[in-house]
């Protein structure tokens, strides 16, 4: 019988893999990670990424959280407190259910810094020689002077009253913020090594002579100068930043009874507030509709809870000594067409005016400059931008604070002096060409806010300006859930004491509400890219995802199933 | 990051042959993450046996064996016998068919792997029709879809059978019911699955097929969502046949689920309503059963 | 050891001794037998093996084509419909090339329901790329599925072990019974190719696209055309071992045979008796035994036929329309000879009918007396009254 040998097995059994078939050649589309910028972000005056934040609060790291909004706010736990949040009102999730208590989570962090007493990160620039004299303490001062040290220039603060701090020392009531918060947030900005002179008015000829020492001037004095009625017998009428300031330094004194308080902004509602507490029956008299009030919503709401009144459609227009007290006049109005402004005017309605008694009246309608040369002069070599303007020329002067802020808010004025710092900055480094650029290119989306971040070419300079629409969101991942408040003193109660009304969130309470934050535009490490790719192409690299287009087909799952449109599909090019 | 992607690509090649966003893919990633490399697959007759690399190629780091279209689960316990036999009783041996090789040509054989108890994790896939051969119908397309042999007047006017049903008449120690757009409760019975060894075991996979069901490739996982969110294949799991477990049920209309497919896109709203009703009435069912369950715990744990 | 066992436990016991480790098994006379031994040494201890009682044949031989893809010995057996509800998976184990071993027990199918032999069931699957070995009767059926075993693991192609019902499956015969020690050296435990392996994580019978399966199939073409020498070396490894030869063609007398026969089966048996009554009577007649069916023995053939002056092949099967499916492959075999013998086709005993030497003995003589083969195959024994009646 013949020999036989076995011949080879050739069968079906693999011997290599689906590697070879290079199936992105199949695509039409790709997907690319594009960050974006979260409509809350663009809306904060102080350009915080608040959608950073927000993520890294609900995965409970608190610390980088803070970071991330010190980063760009050096006063988180002010802020948190007394900020109008334009952010909430540009949130993604009003369209859900309820806009994310971004205020409350800022507060809730600031605070748990402060507890921490964590401070500023300096970010070790290079001492760049330059010094920048800043005169004023308030907000926009001392924003500039965090962000011009951390830029690695030396700043000295001269600050005309005893203690820093402006209108969040003298002027914000201690019921929204007790004065040791503020103090200690102040304190860690000197600590990044800035000089601060109290008791130090600034004047013309301190300018002159700073000239000479200083590479810079920056004016952030605010408006010191209350604004006039311009009504027979005003001298009657109590100036009511004045009546907060000396609140501040320990007057417990207010009328007894009935006490008007003219205006429909935070002032009149902070010295409508401030009087209740001091005993008084304070009575707000606004010349236009309650809807037309420029206060917080939520102020008005609880200075009403708390007993103030407020009439509307009333417009002083004279004042008389009376037994007592004051004869007030008032004159009934009506709404009519808005003005230049786009505000609805008032206009008298015809009726005869009421004469009421009172035992005071106090102006609550703001402040104006103090002095001229507080605002900026139109010369041709003033650079305007948002939030600041800047004097060129061999003696370069910025201007920061209210009078050049769109808004009079604190968050403006923080922004204000950030922006005058990176201009300066750019000044010192790259010359007067090269600021409206640099500030240009550092703005936060499509906002005036400028970014540290973005302007030291961190993580965030690589995001589109383009900000996320709530259609952009993949809403299955967000069931609606209620919206987490903190907690607040009950109104009688906190009509009787200058406590502070509102409590912060408990801390599961926080994380939960930073956990119903989208995260618009910016990836949480959700994986969901990399659990859905049908092919397997998403891969996880330091810092973030790279999909490797050899295999992917380009089908949209992930950019789909991206729930907060960090993923966006591009056309082939053919 | 998610816990259960430890390795970068998992037990898959890229470069399989798949339709873009094929749902069948994703659930074999997920699977695979569940299962570990310690895994064989038996594979029938079915679109994944050719998604899964024509020879020479494979797509998975695990072993594949295909088998006739008639028969993945007793290969898979002829498989399980002869890992037995050697010694290996750590290796899960996994049939994964599709709809077709389960709940028509593939029943008979899969009723013997239940009835006997055989230790295997059986698998459909269920994509809703002979996706393979280009989109017939199956005793698992669902009432009112249009399929190549259920074609325009005359689409499909009988409902689908209820493979869960007949599982848990078999009373396999594990039955379970999973979508490709949970992944987390899909990782969680294919790990509960695995674990539960000795034993039959069941997992009806819900898996879109965009090519067969006319919707956009990157609408998989959305549409496998929408599938749990409006009932019409609710998440819930039965133990040995009796003890029911809802997961997730829905709260949407089944036309948010059903008008935004090719497949069903002809349905009259008198047609919705009548899915609506059935699924209503299905979902009770399965709700009655899952208080019955409850009951009958409490019973026994106070006795 | 000599015991007295019925055909099917010889396969049985054959599969027992081979160590087998997984069998599944479904129920059909007259194959039952087999699978309920095996069902019993599972259970008594007698065979560490897994036994998986199927619901169809078309599973028993998925089960087995799983577990041998572990890399396991894995045995099945069957008989008629069952075996035609597997022919799927038939195609499926050979190109799978899985060294399965089943037992056959030869039966006609329906309709008209027949539990009786009939070579029809098996030789219907003659393409699925199996190896089929015919017996003649329990002591063969053991050997041949001893051998089977070898040349299944050394050629990876399955091989079907043949056996007549009843005159075999249930016909009680003393039977060496080997010793274990002596099955074990003639078969070491399997060592496979290829096998599942996670640890080495291969795709087995993926989808082959037109550039491959050609090179594929002939490959199995390949390894059947060596089945042949690979099944003479095993043997007479097992003649070494045990002492009884098993060859795939067995010539008796053919060299001056005037007349050859060509049997199968249990009628070869029968043959026997005949043709030693035909040559006390001076006869010169000759006697061909086919084992191998599967590859087909061509060279085999014409070597022991080539000279006969005249074949007689009796076939207990038909193939429709053509006729005796051996008388068949033997003229295609002996067709490229210059001298072709003249082949005799005769048909008997389909469905159970009893084939008596009286039957074989006229097959002799009429292809004694005939001037020529008819041109079609010749059945014999057909009831003339029957047949008749049909016709009216
Ligand atoms: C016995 C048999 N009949 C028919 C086919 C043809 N065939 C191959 S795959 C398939 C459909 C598979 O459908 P399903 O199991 O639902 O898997 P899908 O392709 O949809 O994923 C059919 C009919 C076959 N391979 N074998
Ligand atoms: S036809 Fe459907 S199931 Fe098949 S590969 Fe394409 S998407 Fe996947
Ligand atoms: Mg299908």
């Amino acid at each position: 019988m013949s020999a036989w040998s076995r011949p080879p097995l050739l069968f079906p059994v693999s011997h290599t893999t689906t590697e070879a078939n290079r199936t992105g050649a199949w695509r039409f589309a790709r997907p690319v990670f594009r960050p974006k910028t979260a409509p809350c972000a663009a809306a904060c005056p102080a350009g915080i990424d608040i959608a950073r934040v927000e993520m890294f609060a609900a995965r409970g790291r608190l610390h980088e959280a803070w970071q991330t909004i010190a980063r760009e706010n050096p006063l988180p736990a002010v802020c948190g407190r007394v900020c109008f949040h334009p952010c909430e009102a540009a949130c993604n999730r009003a369209q859900l259910d309820a806009p994310i208590a971004i205020n409350a989570l800022e507060r809730y962090l600031g605070d748990a810094a402060l507890a921490a007493g964590t401070p500023l990160a300096s970010f070790d620039a290079p001492d760049l020689g330059r010094k920048v004299a800043i005169a004023g303490a308030g907000p926009a001062g001392l924003a500039a002077a965090c962000f011009l040290a951390r830029l690695g220039v030396s700043v000295e603060i001269f600050e005309a009253a005893a203690e820093p701090g402006g209108v969040l020392r003298w002027g914000i009531p201690a019921y929204r913020l007790p004065k040791a918060v503020l103090a200690r947030e102040i304190e860690r900005i000197l600590a990044l090594g800035v000089g601060l002179h109290c008791n130090r008015a600034v004047d013309q000829a301190f300018l002159a002579e700073a000239a000479g020492r200083f590479d810079a001037v920056i004016i952030g004095v605010g408006f010191s100068a209350p604004v006039r009625l311009h009504i027979p017998g005003e001298d009657r009428v109590a100036d009511g930043l004045d009546f907060l300031r000396r609140v501040q330094t320990g007057q417990t004194e207010a009328p007894r009874g009935e006490v008007a308080v003219i205006g429909g902004g935070n002032t009149a509602i902070d010295v409508a507030r401030t009087l209740l507490r001091l005993g008084a029956r304070p009575v707000i008299v606004y010349r236009r509709r309650r809807r037309d009030m420029p206060a917080f919503i939520h102020e008005i709401a609880a200075a009403e809870a708390e007993g103030v009144r407020i009439e509307t459609l009333l417009a002083p227009v004279g004042v008389a000594a009376d037994a007592g007290g004051v004869r007030l006049t008032l004159q009934p109005m009506r709404p009519d067409q808005p003005g230049g402004d786009g505000r609805v005017r008032a206009v008298p309605a015809g009726q005869a005016p009421t004469v009421r008694h009172f035992a005071a009246v106090f102006s609550g309608i703001g402040a104006e400059v103090g002095a001229f040369w507080h605002r900026p002069a139109d010369e041709a070599e003033t650079l305007r931008l948002s939030h600041c303007a800047l004097r060129l020329g061999q003696h370069p002067i910025a201007y920061v604070g209210d009078p050049v802020t769109p808004a009079n808010s604190v968050a403006d004025a923080i922004g204000s002096g950030k922006q005058a710092a990176l201009a300066l900055h750019t000044l010192f480094t790259e010359g007067p060409r090269a600021v409206a650029r640099a500030l240009q290119d550092c703005r936060v989306g499509p906002g005036p806010a400028v970014s540290l971040e973005i302007y030291q070419g961190a993580e965030r300079a690589g995001r589109a300006s383009r900000t996320v629409a709530f259609a952009d969101i993949n809403t299955d991942y967000f069931p609606v859930a209620a919206r987490r408040h903190p907690s607040a003193l009950p109104p009688g109660r906190a009509a009787a004491t200058f406590d502070e009304t509102l409590e912060a969130l408990a801390p599961g309470e926080a994380l939960a509400e930073a956990g119903r934050c989208f995260n618009c535009g910016v990836c949480n490490d959700c994986d969901n890219c990399r659990i859905f790719c049908p092919d397997q192409t998403v891969q996880a690299v330091r810092d973030g995802r790279r999909i490797d287009l050899d295999y992917c087909k380009g089908c949209g799952v992930c950019t789909v199933e991206c729930p907060r449109a960090v993923l966006e599909m591009e056309e082939e090019s053919a | 990051m998610s816990q259960a992607l430890n390795t970068d690509r998992g037990l898959t090649y890229p470069g399989n042959v798949g339709c873009p966003g094929c749902g069948a893919n994703i659930a074999v990633n997920h699977a695979l993450r569940a299962l570990g490399e310690k895994t064989i697959l038996v594979i029938p007759a079915c679109c994944y046996a050719i998604v899964s690399g024509p020879y020479p190629q494979t797509a998975l780091k695990v072993p594949i064996l295909h088998s006739a279209f008639a028969c993945s689960a007793v290969t898979a316990s002829g498989v399980r016998a002869g890992l037995d036999m050697q010694g290996d009783t750590e290796t899960t041996v996994v049939a994964w068919a599709g709809d077709g090789g389960t709940f028509d040509i593939g029943l008979q054989s899969l009723s013997g792997a239940a009835e006997r108890g055989d230790d295997i994790i059986f698998v459909c896939y269920d994509n809703e029709a002979y996706m393979n051969t280009g989109v017939q119908r199956s005793s698992s397309t669902p009432y009112g879809s249009r399929t190549t042999t259920t074609p325009g007047q005359g689409w499909k006017k009988t409902r689908k059978k209820n493979i869960m049903e007949i599982m848990a008449a078999h009373r396999v120690a594990y039955a379970a019911t999973a979508n490709i757009a949970y992944p987390d409760d899909f990782m969680r019975k294919f790990a509960r699955a695995r674990e539960a060894r000795g034993a039959t075991r069941f997992i009806h996979v819900f898996a879109s097929c965009p090519t067969g069901w006319g919707v956009a490739s990157g609408h998989a996982i959305k549409i496998a969502r929408l599938a749990t969110r409006t009932s019409v294949f609710p998440l819930y799991e039965i133990e040995n046949g009796t003890d029911y477990t809802l997961n997730a049920g829905g709260d949407l209309p089944v036309g948010d689920y059903l008008t935004v497919q090719g497949r069903f896109k002809h349905l009259a709203p008198e047609d919705l309503a009548l899915v609506q009703a059935e699924v209503d009435r299905d979902m009770a069912l399965i709700q009655e059963k899952v208080a019955a369950t409850q009951v009958r715990r409490a019973f026994f744990k106070s006795a | 050891m000599r015991q007295v066992l019925e055909g099917s436990h010889a396969i049985s016991e054959a599969a027992r001794l081979a160590r087998v480790q997984v069998v599944s098994g479904y129920p059909i006379t007259p194959q039952t037998h087999i699978i309920e031994a095996l069902s019993q040494h599972c259970a008594d201890g007698t065979l560490a093996a897994r036994f998986i009682p199927v619901e169809s044949e078309h599973s028993a031989m998925s089960a087995v084509i799983g577990a041998a893809a572990t890399g396991v010995r894995a045995f099945t057996a069957t008989s008629s419909h069952g075996l035609a509800l597997m022919h799927e998976m038939l195609h499926w184990a050979a190109a799978a090339r899985l060294p399965i071993v089943m037992g056959e027990v030869n039966r006609a199918l329906g309709p008209g329901w027949n539990i009786w032999m009939d070579q029809s069931d098996s030789l219907a699957q003659r393409d699925t790329g199996w190896i089929q070995l015919y017996c003649e009767d329990a002591q063969d059926a053991l050997d041949t599925t001893l051998i089977g075993f070898r040349l299944a693991e050394a050629v990876n192609l399955p091989v079907m072990v043949i056996i007549d019902a009843f005159y075999i499956s249930h016909t009680y015969e003393p039977v060496d019974v080997p010793e274990q020690a002596a099955v074990d050296r003639f078969l070491p435990p399997p060592n496979p190719r290829f096998r599942l392996d996670p640890a080495d994580p291969k795709s087995l019978y993926p989808m082959v696209g037109p550039p491959a399966f050609m090179e594929m199939r002939r490959s199995l073409q390949d390894a059947m055309e060596v089945a042949e020498a690979a099944l003479a070396q095993a043997a007479a490894a097992f003649k070494t071992e045990f002492g009884r030869s098993c060859p795939p063609i067995e010539a008796d007398g053919c060299e001056d045979a005037e007349i050859v026969l060509v049997t199968t089966g249990s009628i070869t048996s029968t043959a026997r008796l005949v043709v030693e009554d035909l040559r006390a009577r001076g006869e010169r007649v000759g006697l061909c035994k086919l084992k191998l069916f599967r590859p087909f023995p061509a060279e085999g053939i014409r070597r022991v036929l080539g000279r006969a002056p005249r074949v007689a092949v009796i076939d207990r099967n038909v193939s429709f329309g053509v006729g005796g499916i051996f008388a068949q492959e033997i003229r295609s075999a002996l067709c490229s000879l210059e001298r072709r013998p003249p082949v005799f086709s005769y048909i008997v005993g389909l469905g159970g009918r009893d084939v008596p030497p009286e039957t074989i003995a006229e097959i002799y003589r009429s292809t004694r007396e005939a001037a020529a083969p008819d041109p079609e195959s010749r059945w014999v024994g057909l009831n003339p009254e029957l047949m008749g009646a049909a016709a009216r």
